[in-house]
């Protein structure tokens, strides 16, 4: 009895492990396997496949199993009629573009399936603008993840930068030669700015808008007014702060505050220390350098004379070394004119009251 | 400006029954006026591009045009203060050119002595108020504090309208010194002139010489006795001298 009950037991455990076992293997087999995938690679592994459109241009369909190697897609177990959803079998339909371009701006409406937001912010930046206007060239999705070999974008974080220079290389090179490209390139920098940072990542907006500019010292403040990680540079992080009470940062205020749309002349960050060929002042060739700083103070002022930087307080606190005239100025407003003025006051008050006084005692 | 000719116009007056004194002249009751004005719209002008992050401010210059138009407001009046300064000092260098100038405006060690002892007087430490001439350390402290306020808000804000020009001479850090000079003087002169000028003038006595020209033979009596016996060679009464 006691035999027939241990051998029932064992039984049951046994069903148990081995349903666990084949729903493991099922499981596991649905991430692998990418049944289509395979199927469409029997055809499209082969490197001569390619297809002509009516213009004469062709296009390669190759897709080896070493570029879906690195997709996160295909990692993930998601098939190539998640993209291709007008393909179903073989052979195909028959698809009628007229070149290439064509057939990528018609193929990335099928990001949006599982990307909407991104895909709908990517709608409202300046690239859809372009291709709305005409520009064909103008980036979609794609075009800067890739189609086959979608990977993740910001690994390594130069990734970023490299994707932009495919279109704007001449950018690129500034960036590259600037304190903070060096320092991502050269040093795989984490914190410093790439691309994205300033100009966001799927809604990029024209830098060139007046907008934009308001919003420069801001953007810059992001980092720079962040006193820890300044402090791991050795930089001072209230420049931003010093800068809202200069005559350029509180012109730009009011402009931010009231009129973040009307074009304003008073010198953002960018203005004087440049764009994406920043440099730290001490370099010799950054525009902010002692050197430099006239012919960067003309581009506004352009009278101006050889004494005209010293109107400049640097982003620096009020010192007696630095900024003498100023340093007696506000000593001066800070003790003698209060000094005064208390003693003016007080004897207004001591005279108040003596008439009061005065006019108690004649009443009495 | 005691001349001749005035003395013999404040004789004529001691005939008059209603008896006062000629204190001030049409063309110093003129620059009065002109300074009040100019100085209003200066200031009204001013405050607004001073506290421009404040919403007050930016109520009043709800446009990029209103605050174009606010500083050429501020410049136009400023352009009449200048005129003013000018006039005053020429006036007063012609005057010297001609041995006219007066000394009466110029502090001395009297007036020293003068406030020393009011404010003993006013601490209760003295029963005597001090006498005095023409004009008291109290006015002459009025005048020279606005004096080298305007001198201080004429100097900076030309430099801050033209700081081009003023560089090519002089050192660049004359300008954020300029601003800082021209923001707090401003402020100091208006704190000045609402506590000190209008207590002495509105409060403690309505005087309005300097815009009748006059001053009548009472107020002189009590306030500017040693003039007063300057002028009639009568001897003010010992309680009116302030004897009090």
């Amino acid at each position: 009895m006691a035999a027939h009950n241990q051998f029932r037991t064992f039984l049951i455990f046994l069903i148990g492990f081995l349903i666990l076992i084949i729903s493991y293997l099922m499981t596991n087999s649905a991430v692998q396997a990418q049944e289509t995938e395979g199927y469409c690679l029997s055809c499209h592994n082969n490197p001569d496949l390619k297809m002509t459109f009516p213009n004469g241009e062709t296009l390669s369909l190759n897709v080896s199993p070493e570029m879906l190697q690195h997709s996160i897609h295909s990692q993930q177990g998601i098939e190539c009629e998640a993209c291709h959803t007008n393909i179903k079998s073989y052979p195909h339909p028959q698809i009628d573009y007229q070149n290439p371009r064509e057939l990528s701006l018609a193929y990335y409406a099928s990001c949006k399936k599982c990307h909407s937001i991104n895909y709908d912010k990517a709608h409202d930046s300046i690239h859809a603008k372009a291709l709305e206007a005409g520009n064909l060239n103008a980036p979609v999705c794609t075009d800067c993840h890739g189609a086959h070999d979608v990977r993740s974008p910001n690994k390594p974080r130069t990734t970023i930068s490299e994707t932009c220079r495919k279109c704007h290389s001449k950018i690129y090179d500034e960036y590259k030669s600037s304190i903070h490209g060096n320092a991502l390139i050269n040093e795989e920098n984490e914190d410093v700015p790439v691309c994205t940072n300033c100009h966001g990542v799927h809604n990029i907006q024209d830098p060139r808008t007046a907008q934009f500019r308001i919003e420069t010292p801001e953007l810059c403040a992001g980092c720079h007014a962040d006193q820890e990680l300044m402090s791991k540079y050795g930089l001072p992080s209230d420049v931003y702060n010093i800068y809202k009470l200069s005559w350029h940062g509180m012109d730009v205020a009011v402009y931010k505050a009231k009129w973040p749309t009307i074009w304003h002349e008073s010198a953002v960050c960018t203005d004087c220390h440049g764009v994406h060929n920043i440099l730290p002042a001490d370099n010799p060739a950054s525009s902010v350098n002692p050197k430099n700083l006239l012919s960067t103070c003309q581009k506004c002022h352009p009278d101006a004379g050889p004494n005209w930087t010293g109107a400049w307080t640097g982003h620096q606190k009020i010192s007696l070394e630095r900024t003498p005239y100023l340093f007696y100025t506000d000593l001066f407003y800070s003790y003698f004119a209060p000094a005064v003025l208390w003693m003016s006051v007080i004897y207004v008050i001591l005279q108040i009251i003596h008439a009061t006084v005065d006019r108690f005692r004649r009443n009495m | 400006m005691s001349n001749a000719k005035q003395s013999n116009e404040l004789i004529e007056q001691l005939a008059t029954t209603e008896r006062s004194f000629i204190r001030f002249t049409l063309g110093q009751r003129w620059e009065h006026v002109i300074v009040i004005i100019s100085f209003t719209i200066l200031l009204f002008t001013g405050l607004p591009q001073k506290y421009r992050t404040t919403t007050w401010s930016q109520t009043i210059l709800s446009t990029p045009e209103r605050v174009e138009m606010i500083r050429q407001i501020h410049h136009i009046a400023a352009v009449v203060l200048i005129a003013e300064v000018i006039y005053h000092l020429g006036f007063a260098l012609y005057l010297l050119f001609k041995r006219k100038l007066s000394g009466e405006m110029f502090p001395t060690w009297q007036d020293f002595k003068d406030a020393w002892q009011m404010i003993k007087y006013l601490l209760f430490l003295s029963k005597r108020k001090p006498a005095f001439g023409k004009y008291n350390f109290e006015q002459k402290f009025t005048y020279w504090f606005i004096f080298f306020g305007i001198g201080i808000m004429v100097i900076t804000g030309l430099i801050l309208w033209f700081p081009i020009f003023f560089t090519q001479f002089l050192p660049g850090g004359i300008i954020p010194a300029a601003k800082l000079a021209h923001s707090s003087e401003a402020i100091v002169a208006v704190i000045f002139i609402i506590t000190w000028h209008v207590y002495h003038n509105h409060l403690e006595r309505q005087n309005l010489s300097i815009f009748t020209g006059r001053l009548n033979e009472k107020e002189y009596r009590k306030f500017h006795p040693l003039e007063y016996q300057r002028i009639t060679g009568e001897k003010p009464e010992p309680n009116e001298a302030g004897g009090r």
